[in-house]
């Protein structure tokens, strides 16, 4: 029996880092969300002051608490966080820190305590998932030979140990600039426990990456442990993600061709994933868990979350129900 | 609890403006934009639209009629269209109710509009029933009893069609005192002249929308449901050439309810609908939301995240 919850990820709001600060934006942001039909909200994480929603220390500098938050969220009739993304190379003015590298083995205690921090929050907010960048960008690094592919496996072995103690799960999410993108993420899923360790299936970023989701689902469709739906306008085919420094001149500025907008909402004009068939095949798989909706870039985040709310009520929700049915 | 088993349902007002590549564009711009437009009013939960008289045009232009159209609006999967605003040119010349010379003039453009809409069943058609209030100044008695037997007369053409006609009094046309209001009804008949009753516009205008609504509730036949943040002061509400969007004190008037520092006890006004029992529609409207830098999407969510979540806890 499937039991998929829908979520809208927050992220598309704060295109620049000195917007979405203000709690008025917030309760806008969230009300949008919760009438265009969903349970929960995926934060992403961020740092200092401007960050209000980034991390645990400024939800409680913010909200009293992070039970506060949850407060919040609720008066804004939502249930709760599904899920926090977290990407260890940011840096934390909380912390003091700068970038922490999974390849660094010496940055793992690091990366596990941060982990279990935010999987405290999650678990205080009813969010069950931890999405992690697990490598930096293919421009950014050397190729992953075997022994950085060990490296690798074991922090988010920890990190997944830690999270798990706080009935959160840990997974990897390979975005499209990834050092992990082509052949690399199977064999790093493969070398970390299944009990641990889990995918995040980014329909977005996969497509802009050059790989079909629905392979994906195909393979390790028993690994999925979180699902983005959001939908790719864009595909990276002339491989620029592996430039250096492609985090802004391929993803944010859109690489030779200028791309305006690599992702946008679900069913957007001109989008390039099939929902309904990755749908199928993720019920076909028996994945239960969060679906997170997002458009990740909007310049209209309001019409984005009511378009995708549209595509989940009128069609990919049915789906869902209809199994459900099925099943009993 | 099903669309049929509520004793309300909730409609909304298509102002709205969507977005194109070169800027804001009309949402019946294309079917595409139109699509877009009607499938944000469903994900919020709404049960139907409203429209403007003016609309028709590009109903029989671009899908071959009201009941094209509307059965675009059901491919969505919302009702139907409940309600028509019939946004006419107001001149003395030719188009004053308080001017008995110019009834005529009126009494035929509904004789033709109403038979341009015969296609469907609307529930009401709603009319500002006086001109704007500097053409209409001094408002005395005889004015307004000229305004009522010309709407009486309008009236009894729309009932022909099965169609309520119904007065929306804003705060800058010519009826919009609490007395103009009262003497205005007492000269109308019921059976052909119904209230339509703006939360916002009577607010602005100085009227307290609950007490005006709980005084003529058997004349009501419908509700804009939105908020203002201000009253208007001095001349507002008679400002050249226009008070609705070039009043000097307020370059906004409009604003969806559930916005912060709104001055419609929203609350109060639907504890009112339940209490005098009344059963069907009510329209959300938010006009002009995008001014300012607001956005028609978020207006619409916010105002439906308002009435599922706290006017429905009063009634539903």
């Amino acid at each position: 029996m499937s039991a998929i919850r829908w979520a809208y990820a927050i992220n598309q709001w704060k295109p620049q880092f000195d917007d979405f600060v203000r709690r008025e934006e917030h309760e806008r942001a969230l009300k949008t969300i919760s009438i265009a039909g969903f349970e929960g909200v995926e934060l992403t994480y961020g740092t200092g002051r401007w960050e209000p929603l980034g991390n645990p220390q400024q939800l409680a500098a913010n909200f009293g608490s992070v039970a506060g938050f949850r407060e919040f969220l609720r008066s804004c009739a939502l249930d709760g966080v599904s899920s926090w993304y977290w990407d260890p190379a940011e840096r934390s003015m909380e912390h003091l820190t700068g970038p922490l590298s999974p390849l660094a083995e010496a940055d793992v205690p690091a990366i596990v305590d941060r982990a279990r921090e935010l999987a405290t929050a999650l678990a205080e907010l009813g969010g069950s998932v931890l999405l992690v960048r697990p490598v930096p960008g293919a421009g950014d690094v050397e190729p992953l030979d075997d022994d950085a592919i060990g490296r690798v496996a074991a922090c988010w072995d920890a990190v997944g140990r830690a999270t798990a103690e706080h009935g959160v799960r840990l997974a990897l999410h390979v975005d499209f600039l990834s050092a992990l993108r082509r052949d690399h993420a199977p064999r790093l899923i493969d070398r970390t426990d299944p009990a641990l360790v889990g995918l995040a299936l980014d329909t977005g970023e996969l497509t802009v990456g050059g790989i079909d989701p629905l392979a994906v689902i195909a393979t390790h469709g028993d690994r999925i442990a979180h699902v983005q739906f959001k939908d790719a306008l864009a595909v990276d085919d002339a491989q620029e993600y592996l430039q250096p420094h492609a985090h802004w001149t391929v993803r944010v500025r859109g690489g030779a061709r200028e791309v305006p907008r690599w992702f946008a909402e679900p069913g957007a004009n001109g989008g390039l994933v099939d929902f309904p068939a990755i749908t199928r095949a993720l019920l076909d798989a028996g994945y239960a868990g969060w679906i997170v909706v997002e458009s990740d870039q909007s310049p209209h985040p309001a019409a984005s979350a009511l378009l995708a709310g549209y595509l989940v009520q009128q069609e990919l929700g049915p789906m869902v129900h209809e199994q459900r049915k099925a099943a009993v | 609890m099903t669309a049929s088993e509520r004793a309300i349902k909730w409609s909304y007002m298509d102002h709205w403006r969507s977005n194109g590549p070169s800027g804001p564009v009309d949402q019946w711009h294309s079917h595409k934009t139109m699509s877009a437009f009607l499938k944000q009013i469903k994900a919020t939960g709404f049960d139907a639209i409203d429209t403007f008289d003016f609309r028709i045009w590009q109903m029989y232009g671009d899908y071959g009629g009201p009941a094209k159209y509307q059965q675009v609006v059901q491919d969505h999967g919302l009702e139907r269209i409940v309600n028509t605003f019939h946004a006419a040119d107001y001149d003395l010349r030719n188009y004053a109710p308080h001017l008995p010379e110019t009834h005529e003039f009126i009494l035929e453009d509904f004789r033709v509009t109403m038979g341009r809409w015969s296609e469907i069943q609307l529930d009401n058609i709603i009319v500002m029933p006086a001109t704007l209030y500097y053409d209409m100044e001094p408002v005395t008695e005889d004015k307004l009893k000229y305004t009522a037997e010309c709407w009486n007369k309008v009236g009894e053409i729309t009932a022909g069609y099965g169609v309520r006609l119904t007065c929306h009094h804003e705060f800058f046309s010519g009826i919009q005192s609490e007395a103009d209001i009262d003497t205005f009804y007492s000269y109308t008949d019921p059976r052909y002249v119904s209230l339509f009753v703006d939360t916002a516009q009577h607010c602005i205008a100085g009227v307290d929308p609950v007490a005006l609504y709980n005084r003529h509730a058997h004349r009501v036949s419908g509700f804009h449901f939105k908020d203002t943040r201000n009253v208007a002061t001095g001349d507002d509400h008679r400002h050249r050439p226009d008070s609705e969007i070039m009043a000097p004190t307020t370059g906004k008037w409009f604003y969806e309810m559930g916005t912060p520092h709104g001055l419609v006890d929203f609350e109060a006004m639907m504890t009112a609908v339940r209490d005098n029992g009344y059963r069907g529609w009510i329209s959300v409207e938010h006009d002009k939301a995008n001014k300012q830098g607001g956005d028609y999407s978020e207006s619409t969510a916010v105002s439906r995240w308002y009435a599922k979540n706290v006017l429905e806890e009063i009634y539903r």
